[in-house]
């Protein structure tokens, strides 16, 4: 008993000597240490600048020495030395907006489709294809084959002055307007001479001056494409870091006959083989292994590139998209279009970050940033709902479905962003509906507010009978991630997806070690395992009984 | 004798471990928010405005901007920096717990972790107040019961907008100053 008591004694002893330190923490003093000077910092690299290599002057050209009224008189002027490029044009998705699946024959791209932000351009033409590289496309009369209609400046505009605004079919303002309007601001009227005698490469600018601004907001759309990529740091991507390797879009997106590599219709979700010179004739120049090779790891990290016959290069490399605060819309719900304030008028409201959330005109949205991306079998293909397909309202519809299964040779685990929505449908038809949504006119749902002339109008000119009844319906689509790389010490760590809840959790086909197991097996293993420590605790228990024994008999 | 030293040092580890394993815990808290990094920021700094008791926004820093600039990458992690004058100028004006000043001014971080939802920390003022005796621990209390309600959220009110307090959001540099610390 005295043992014992001696025993708990010295327990708390222990205990009040190691509390001591924490009770008389305001009384203890330190030694002021003095750092030792640092040294000055180094100079920050200057913002690497690509020198021109171009071997001529366009400002010498006599056909650009003109006062150009419109944008299709300085194309003119353009075609008259690059004879064939109105032609190269007009087989690409930039003038077209089709894409023909090469599997199924189906006709995609945005003339088709119904997507889940702004829905379809049809009606709609005069403000959307401010992001088309052409003129004048206003209606379904649009002429493609007028080669004077390409808009040359849109991608080789070095001054970056050169801006098209919603409203005006593809054609830069040609007078001062005031844009947004009523909002005080003003848009200079394109210096169409001085923009034409200032071309180059497409730059970053040029291609997000449409790609980062997606769905009528900045990074709204893709979630890995905003305009923090104009002069992005290391951290944000790898190969566009302005002060590092300084990529421009056109370096992965290798362009031929003006054909632009990379299209997310066909991606190049499965490329295998070694890296090759880059600019040579190539199927996928855009994908990472066409510089990295598919077994880009080497020394203590080759075992990754066991990896690669199942993951994709941007599973681990894109650990999260929107790496900014710029962020991006992960839904749209139109169901709220049209509510308004309690005063009866239209009104908007922003996020705390100050992004749209909500307008009248176009429901309402939430976004996200630094966003951890979905993850789903993809071989680069995928299937779409185009204008006049049938949907089951009963269940949320998917836009397009990312082909590609488990253990198939051409499927790879990708990183997605997958954007939710809420759109209208005919209720009696099935099929999403198009609606007119831009414009002053009576039937614009955004003049007006009205779903039903909207409707009516938007379903005429897709050509298409609207039943006059709609309702809302959730839709979901599927953006495969593949920029925003980052640095290597950023990518994912194994424990990220091989534990339990990790990245992967929800990716079936594929055994991974530390997220599957055999629960017959795990238990035998465990027994095992509690066998033996049992069996060492009896042993040791029994060797010192019989020592102690022993010693009680001597 | 070997008894009373064995069992001294079986109390050493016994405590030690206990420490060990629960000291963080108690010292800090962590919560998850129902709202995205920015609005759960938004809606604190809006509690704190409206909280009285001298409370101001010192500034809002984000941990994350120094990695960025960098080259590396971390989920965001906001910190919003808080001070009430009421509970600081007691503290301050005692030289003997001036050295507390580095504990100001409070701060609340909302964060995202790898599971993609938002989440709160905080320190345990009235315990960590309490290691410090009765003056700070009866102070910290009273910023303990603030900051309980701080983290207290009206989902039926829209998002307010995220004040973004000088260059401390942006840059990750020094915070505005509009603070009472």
């Amino acid at each position: 008993m005295t043992s014992r008591l001696k025993y708990l004694l010295a327990i708390a002893a222990a205990g009040a000597l190691l509390a001591a330190p924490a009770t008389f923490a305001q009384t203890a003093k330190l030694e002021p240490i003095i750092a030792p000077p640092t040294q000055p910092a180094s100079a920050v690299p200057a913002t690497a600048k690509a020198e021109t290599a171009s071997t001529a002057d366009h400002s010498k050209f006599k056909a650009l020495q003109q006062n150009f009224k419109t944008g299709p008189q300085v194309t003119e002027a353009c075609l008259t030395c690059h004879t064939e490029a109105a032609k190269q044009v007009q087989h690409t998705k930039h003038w077209t907006w089709e894409s023909v699946d090469p599997k199924t024959g189906q006709k995609r791209g945005k003339k088709n489709i119904i997507n889940n932000y702004c829905t379809s351009p049809v009606s709609n033409e005069k403000d959307c294809m401010a992001c088309h590289a052409g003129y004048g496309w206003k209606d379904n009369s649009f002429d493609f084959t007028v080669e004077k209609n390409v808009d040359c400046l849109i991608c080789h505009d070095t001054t970056g002055t050169y801006r098209k605004l919603p409203g005006y079919a593809g054609h830069p303002v040609y007078e001062r307007v005031e844009f947004p309007k009523d909002s005080g601001k003003f848009v200079e009227a394109a210096d169409l001479k001085k923009v034409a005698q200032s071309i180059g490469l497409p730059s970053r600018s040029n291609c997000g001056s449409c790609h980062f601004f997606g769905a009528g907001g900045n990074g709204a759309k893709h979630g890995d494409l905003d305009s923090s990529l104009q002069h992005p740091g290391k951290y944000l991507d790898v190969h566009m870091d302005e002060k590092g390797l300084n990529f421009s879009c056109v370096t992965c997106h290798a362009t031929e006959k003006h054909e632009v590599s990379g299209s997310r219709y066909n991606v190049a979700a499965a490329v295998k083989g070694p890296a090759h010179i880059r600019g040579k004739t190539d199927a996928s120049p855009a994908a990472c292994q066409s510089c990295h090779s598919d077994k880009p790891h080497s020394g203590r990290m080759d075992i990754l590139n066991t990896h690669t016959a199942k993951i994709a290069c941007q599973t681990c490399h894109i650990p999260e998209y929107a790496r900014d605060a710029i962020g991006t819309e992960a839904s749209w719900d139109w169901s709220q279009a049209t509510v308004m304030g309690p005063d009866g008028k239209p009104f908007a409201r922003k996020d705390s970050a100050g992004r749209r959330a909500f307008d009248s005109k176009k429901g309402a949205w939430v976004w996200d940033s630094y966003v951890i991306p979905e993850y789903r079998w993809f071989n680069g293909a995928s299937t779409y709902k185009v204008i006049g397909d049938k949907i089951d309202p009963s269940q949320t519809v998917h836009i397009n479905e990312v082909g590609g299964e488990p253990n198939a040779a051409d499927s790879r685990i990708w990183p997605v962003k997958v954007h939710r929505g809420k759109q209208p449908y005919d209720k009696v038809n099935n099929y999403l509906t198009v609606q007119h949504t831009g414009g002053e006119d009576d039937t614009a749902l955004w003049h007006n507010y009205d779903w039903q002339k909207a409707i009516g109008a938007g379903m005429k000119a897709a050509g298409l009978p609207y039943s006059g009844e709609y309702g809302f319906v959730s839709t979901d689509m599927t953006w495969p991630i593949t920029h925003m790389v980052a640095p290597e010490h950023d990518a994912l760590s194994c424990a990220q997806c091989h534990s339990k809840n990790g990245r992967l959790q929800n990716i079936a086909g594929v055994y991974m070690p530390s997220r599957d197991g055999n629960r017959l097996l795990d238990l035998a293993g465990w027994t095992l395992v509690l066998l033996s420590l049992l069996g060492v605790l009896i042993h040791g228990g029994l060797r010192i009984y019989t020592s102690k024994k022993k010693e009680q008999l001597k | 004798m070997v008894k009373i030293i064995g069992g001294f040092f079986a109390g050493v580890t016994v405590i030690g471990l206990l420490v060990y394993n629960f000291a963080g815990s108690l010292m800090f808290r962590e919560v998850p928010s129902p709202f995205g990094v920015e609005e759960t920021v938004a809606r604190i700094q809006q509690n704190i405005l409206n909280a009285g008791n001298g409370w101001s926004l010192s500034g809002l820093r984000n941990a994350a901007k120094p990695i960025e600039a960098d080259g590396g990458n971390v989920l965001p992690v906001l910190m919003i920096e808080a001070c009430s004058t009421k509970y600081s100028a007691p503290i301050l004006k005692d030289d003997s717990l001036r050295f507390l000043s580095n504990l100001m001014p409070c701060k609340i971080s909302v964060y995202k972790k790898n599971d993609g939802k938002t989440y709160i920390g905080l320190m345990n003022a009235q315990l960590i107040g309490s290691l410090f005796g009765r003056k700070v621990g009866e102070i910290m209390g009273h910023v303990a019961a603030d900051q309980a309600k701080f983290i207290v959220f009206d989902a039926s009110k829209p998002a307010p907008a995220m004040i973004k307090g000088g260059s401390g959001a942006a840059g990750g540099g020094a915070a505005g100053a509009a603070g009472g610390c």
